[in-house]
C-alpha cells in the first residue's frame, strides 16, 4: 500500500493483495471448469471409458442382429406393406428371442448411465436448453411405461430428438437410435423399434 | 346485355364446386410438382383434399409429388397403408405421377420400403427433376450423419434450383407447433450457403409462405388432410397464410422463375405468385470450399466472406418469434 496525497492507493507495494486476487480467479475459473485440471483430465478419461464401453456394447447388439438377420428374407422395396411388416416382425420376434435375458442397465451400466445423465444435464442447461426442450414438445411427446425388449408402439409418435444433444452423444450405427421417451432416455433398434435398454428419468424436467 | 349476364349466371352455376382455377403458366418442358404433408389420416378431408388434387391434374398434368411428412397417422398395417394411401391417391397413382415421401414424427420405418413412396429404404435421399434437385430429410432426427451428408450432397450439387424438404417447418405462424428453432440454427446456414431456394415443410396444420428468409422461400403445407382452424398468429415473418381449409401447394419451375399456387379443398385458390432464382446463382458458390476455422466456416476464395458456423443457438437469431 502506498499513499499520494495523503491517500492510501494501491501500487506496487500491492503485490501480495494482487497475487491473492489472481489465485481467487484462478480458484473460481477452475471451479467453473470442474477442478484442477489433473481432475479434470480424470473426469474426462472415465466419460471418454463410459462411451467407450457404450459403443462396445452397441457394436454388439449391431452384430447379434445381422447374424439374426440372415435368417429372415432381406429388406428390400416392395409394393406390398403386408411383406414389410412381416419381415420386421419376424425379425422383432427372434431379436426379443436372441435377447431373452436382456433386461435394464445391460447397454445402461451404472457407469455409462452417469456419464449419459451427466451430459444429458449440461447440452440442457443454460440458454440452449430452452430450445432443446421446445424441440421435445413439438414432437408431440408421450409418455409410456417401457420394458427392455418390447417394441415402441407403432400407432404412437416417436420423440422428435434435439439434433444439438445427439451431437454431443457418442455417435451410433444407423441401426440404432436414441430417443426420449416420457422423461426416460432410450436406446432403440431404429428399424424394429425395439427397445435396447433405457435410463430411467435420463431426460432432466418433465416438460409440461 | 341482361340475356348475357343470365347466361353467365347459369354458366357460373354449371361449374362444380369444386373446379378450380390454375393460375400456373403451364410452360412447355416445366417441372411441376405438388407439395402437402400431414394428410394420412384416411379420413373425409383427405379424400377431399385428393379428389381436388386429382381434378386439379386434369388441368396441370403434375409429374410428382412431395410429402412433407405425417403421411401416416395412428396405425400402420395394410390396411391403412391402403386406406390411408392407395385409395384416395389411386387416380394420380395410376396416371403415372410418382410420390416421394419424408418422414414426419407420426410415420414408421415401414414406409421407408413402401416403394409408392419412393424412399428406397431411406430416411433422408436426394432426387433429380428437370433442373431441380430435391432434397428430402428426417427432420425428427437430425444426427451429425445427415447433417454431413446434406452438406456433401448441397455442395455437389449443380443443379439450378435446390428445392429441401421435411416435417418440421424452421418458420411457422402455427399455434400448434411454430418454428423449429434449433433444427433453423443447424439447417439455415446450409441453406444459404449452398444456394437452397425453396424449403417445403408440414407438421403445422394449416398453409402458410413466409417473407424470404436470408435469401430462402420457406412454405407449410400441413394441412393435407388435418385442420387446424385458427392456428396462424401474427408474426412479422408471414407473408400469407391460410387456416381456415385443407391446402396442396401445386408447383410450376421454368427457367428462372417458380410459380405457386395454393388450393384448397374446395378447389380455391388461396394464395398464388412466383418466385425468380438469382441469376447466375448457381455458378457463383461452388467454386468455393468450405473449412472449419475453430467455430467459423470460411470459404477459401477470397471473394466470399466468412459465415459464422452456428456453434451456439444463439447466433442465428432465436429470438426472432419466441
Amino acid at each position: 500500500m502506498t499513499r499520494r496525497n495523503g491517500v492510501p492507493t494501491r501500487g506496487r507495494g500491492s503485490r501480495p493483495g494482487l497475487l491473492a486476487g489472481l489465485a481467487l480467479a484462478m480458484c473460481v475459473s477452475l471451479m467453473a471448469q470442474g477442478g484442477p485440471p489433473s481432475q479434470q483430465n480424470e473426469k474426462e478419461r472415465e466419460r471418454d471409458q463410459a462411451f467407450k464401453d457404450f459403443q462396445a456394447r452397441v457394436k454388439a447388439y449391431v452384430q447379434l442382429r445381422k447374424s439374426v438377420e440372415t435368417a429372415v428374407p432381406a429388406a428390400k422395396p416392395t409394393d406390398n406393406p403386408d411383406q414389410i411388416k412381416a419381415r420386421r416382425l419376424l425379425l422383432a420376434q427372434k431379436m426379443m428371442v436372441a435377447r431373452k435375458d436382456a433386461k435394464r442397465g445391460d447397454i445402461f451400466t451404472r457407469e455409462i448411465s452417469e456419464e449419459f445423465r451427466k451430459q444429458i444435464r449440461r447440452t440442457f442447461s443454460g440458454r440452449e436448453g430452452r430450445v432443446l426442450r421446445r424441440t421435445i414438445r413439438e414432437g408431440d411427446p408421450v409418455k409410456l411405461r417401457l420394458l427392455v425388449n418390447q417394441t415402441y408402439p407403432e400407432d404412437f409418435p416417436v420423440t422428435t430428438m434435439p439434433p444439438t444433444l445427439l451431437a454431443e452423444l457418442p455417435k451410433l450405427p444407423p441401426e440404432v437410435e436414441y430417443r426420449v421417451v416420457g422423461r426416460d432416455f432410450v436406446l432403440q433398434d431404429a428399424e424394429l423399434r425395439l427397445v435396447l435398454d433405457f435410463i430411467r428419468e435420463g431426460y432432466p424436467k418433465p416438460y409440461h | 346485355m341482361r340475356r348475357i349476364l343470365l347466361i353467365l349466371f347459369l354458366f357460373g352455376l354449371a361449374i362444380p364446386p369444386g373446379a378450380q382455377e390454375v393460375t400456373l403458366p403451364l410452360k412447355p418442358d416445366s417441372v411441376r410438382f405438388v407439395a402437402f404433408g400431414d394428410m394420412g389420416t384416411g379420413g373425409k378431408l383427405q379424400y377431399e383434399v385428393a379428389q381436388q388434387m386429382a381434378e386439379y391434374h386434369q388441368k396441370f398434368p403434375f409429374d410428382s409429388v412431395v410429402m412433407l411428412g405425417d403421411n401416416l397417422y395412428g396405425g400402420k398395417s395394410p390396411t391403412d397403408f391402403e386406406k390411408k394411401f392407395a385409395m384416395p391417391y389411386r387416380p394420380l397413382l395410376d396416371a403415372g405421377v410418382k410420390f416421394h415421401a419424408a418422414l414426419g414424427n407420426h410415420d414408421s420405418p415401414d414406409e421407408l420400403l413402401y416403394k409408392p413412396f419412393n424412399m428406397n429404404g431411406q430416411r433422408f435421399y436426394t432426387f433429380k427433376q428437370g433442373k431441380v434437385r430435391f432434397f428430402a430429410l428426417d427432420s425428427n432426427y437430425m444426427d451429425p450423419a445427415q447433417l454431413k451428408w446434406l452438406e456433401t450432397e448441397l455442395k455437389n450439387s449443380g443443379s439450378d434450383w435446390k428445392i429441401a424438404f421435411f416435417h418440421h417447418p424452421l418458420y411457422s405462424s402455427g399455434a400448434a407447433h411454430g418454428s423449429s428453432l434449433e433444427l433453423r440454427a443447424l439447417l439455415e446456414p446450409l441453406f444459404v450457403k449452398y444456394g437452397v431456394q425453396v424449403v417445403l415443410s408440414g407438421h403445422d396444420h394449416s398453409y402458410e409462405r413466409v417473407k424470404p428468409q436470408k435469401g430462402v422461400h420457406y412454405f407449410t403445407a400441413g394441412s393435407g388432410g388435418k385442420l387446424m382452424r385458427g392456428n396462424l398468429r401474427n408474426t412479422e415473418f408471414r407473408a400469407a397464410g391460410f387456416d381456415q381449409d385443407c391446402v396442396f401447394l401445386a408447383i410450376e419451375i421454368a427457367g428462372d422463375q417458380l410459380y405457386f399456387q395454393a388450393i384448397s379443398r374446395t378447389g380455391t385458390t388461396v394464395d398464388s405468385g412466383m418466385i425468380t432464382r438469382p441469376s447466375g446463382e448457381n455458378e457463383k458458390k461452388p467454386q468455393a470450399r468450405l473449412t472449419r476455422d475453430g467455430t467459423r466456416l470460411r470459404w477459401l476464395t477470397s471473394r466470399i466472406p466468412a459465415v459464422p458456423f452456428p456453434s451456439r443457438l444463439d447466433s442465428v437469431g432465436l429470438a426472432r418469434d419466441s
